[in-house]
């Protein structure tokens, strides 16, 4: 222990700042792993010391100005994006000096236990995004289901989010004192997904895209048989699981997330990607409420109440053609009767005649 | 041998249950056993009034919801049987006739009951425009009229009752 304590473990004594500090991203020398062959900071140093990237805005605006092609609009326009382009080196900035000229930690660096290779430490929300979130749903009044899928993050988590800085909030107007220490000192140790305002890319997805959470119904383990000819797909094995349970695919929280990286694997670009994602939720909107006009119209065709003086007649009109040939249709209306049971009458074939 | 539009007692899908009745609207012979396979099953009936989903008990004591009887009913089949004349049965008159499929047996005749019939019909029954604007023409229901007709055949006093509450 003490040879560990002087030898590698001596990384550990004075933590990083802005690194999550985990055995695994440490070789046995005690070195950070991602400096040797990385030359990211080197990179950083110089982008920051480049002097083309951005101009001075003054010099910028003045030269718009003078250039006669150009109207206020897009003028404007212009002095935006400038703006942006800004803002986003600024935190880039901030962030490589946070890390004091460090690179970023690779996926193999996420790894607290250097022996559980499969575990990788998952990023917890910031406190911008926090904020942001409790912002969007409670005082803008924008809808849970909305915001989770603009910020990429799970619907409950961001229930529990509102819940949580609710609760917050109201210590605060008490003046209960906060365990603000504490919540910074693990904010430090762990990775964050940030929330960067007035940048090119103020959101970053917090969820994993393929991440499914487990289903009760999915957790005992079934042993079934299914022949070799036979294609068994996921569909099939939800249905194994349970009669009413979708298939994998069709559990994943934000289903949106797995088309966006669809998208880029199919090298569109942002403006395209956005294009295609209004055109997506614009058609889901109208499939939603062509559904909901449909039913309405259903329910006024079928669908009768007779007041009486004490209570309700609810008539519902039926076919009765379901019950098919042999009368016994399972979706059928009406308490079925009962047949005898043929399989122990003299000439019957109880042999199958036919395996599927 | 007749052909009846009546109820069939049915065990529920938990069993059969005393206190807990559920019927079939079944189309059977006359002289058949109640609960016997019938030629049809046209529909359900749940004679026991029900809470609306997401009500108490309490709610429909304050007037917030009213209890509900279930029922269910091919319309277009039951209509059917009617015109080829199956006799339905009291109850099932009663059920019937509360969608205007049939005349109510018992039902104060007059302007204020036909238009209660007329909101409740299914489009199924709702007469073609032909014959609708004949009958406005008499400005008379069908079953004020067809309550008349019986009573100047019968040679009766309630034409006069008709036309009283008229």
């Amino acid at each position: 222990m003490w040879t560990w304590l002087k030898g590698p473990g001596k990384a550990f004594r004075k933590p990083l700042p802005g690194s999550t500090n985990y055995l695994g991203a440490y070789d046995k020398q005690g070195q950070l792993a991602r400096m040797k062959n990385n030359r990211d900071g080197d990179q950083a140093d110089r982008r920051r010391n480049e002097p083309e990237a951005l101009e001075d805005e003054d010099v910028a605006a003045k030269r718009d100005m003078e250039d006669e092609n150009l109207s206020e609009e897009d003028r404007e326009l212009r002095a935006e994006q400038r703006k942006i382009a800004r803002a986003t080196r600024e935190a880039e900035v901030d962030d490589m000096d946070e890390r004091e000229g460090r690179p970023r930690e690779r996926l193999t660096d996420l790894r607290p236990y250097p022996l559980n290779h499969g575990f990788r430490s998952q990023p917890v929300l910031s406190e911008d995004l926090r904020e942001m979130l409790y912002i969007q749903t409670v005082e803008q009044g924008h809808d849970l289901s909305s915001v989770a899928a603009t910020f990429g993050v799970d619907l409950r988590r961001v229930a529990a989010v509102v819940r949580l800085k609710t609760i917050e909030k109201q210590w605060q107007a008490e003046g209960k004192p906060l365990a603000t220490a504490y919540s910074e000192a693990v904010l430090k140790m762990l990775p964050t997904t940030p929330f960067k305002p007035n940048t090119n890319n103020p959101v970053t997805p917090h969820e994993p895209i393929n991440d499914l959470p487990v289903h009760p119904s999915t957790r005992p383990q079934i042993f079934y048989p299914a022949s070799e000819s036979r294609s068994f797909t996921c569909e099939d094995a939800a249905a194994v699981f349970d009669r009413k349970l979708l298939p994998a695919d069709k559990r994943i929280p934000l289903p949106m997330l797995v088309d966006l990286e669809k998208w880029k694997n199919e090298g569109l670009n942002r403006a395209e990607r956005t294009a295609r994602q209004i055109e997506k939720d614009r058609s889901a909107r109208e499939e939603a409420e062509t559904k909901e006009r449909k039913k309405l119209e259903w329910e006024e065709r079928t669908q009768r109440t007779v007041p009486g003086r004490r209570w309700d007649f609810n008539f519902q009109d039926i076919s009765a053609e379901k019950v098919g040939k042999d009368g016994r249709g399972r979706d059928a209306i009406g308490f079925r009767y009962g047949m005898p049971h043929i399989d122990r009458k003299a000439g019957v074939v109880k042999i199958p005649t036919s395996v599927q | 041998m007749v052909l009846r539009l009546r109820l069939a007692r049915v065990a529920t899908p938990g069993g059969a249950r005393r206190h807990a009745p559920i019927y079939n609207i079944v189309l059977a012979q006359a002289r058949t056993a109640r609960d016997s396979l019938p030629l049809e099953v046209l529909g359900t009936y749940n004679p026991i009034p029900t809470l609306p989903e997401g009500f108490s008990e309490k709610d429909v004591k304050e007037g917030k919801a009213r209890k509900q009887k279930d029922i269910k009913v091919d319309v277009a089949r039951a209509k059917y049987w009617l015109g080829v004349g199956a006799q339905p049965s009291n109850t099932v008159w009663r059920l019937l006739s509360l969608i205007g499929l049939l005349e109510p047996k018992y039902l104060p005749t007059g302007p204020q009951t036909e238009k209660a019939l007329k909101a409740v019909r299914f489009p199924t029954h709702v007469p073609s425009s032909k014959t609708a604007a004949g009958s406005e023409a008499t400005e008379e229901g069908v079953v004020t009229q067809a309550i008349r007709e019986a009573a100047v055949a019968k040679g009766c006093l309630i034409s006069t009752m008709v036309r009283y509450q008229e």
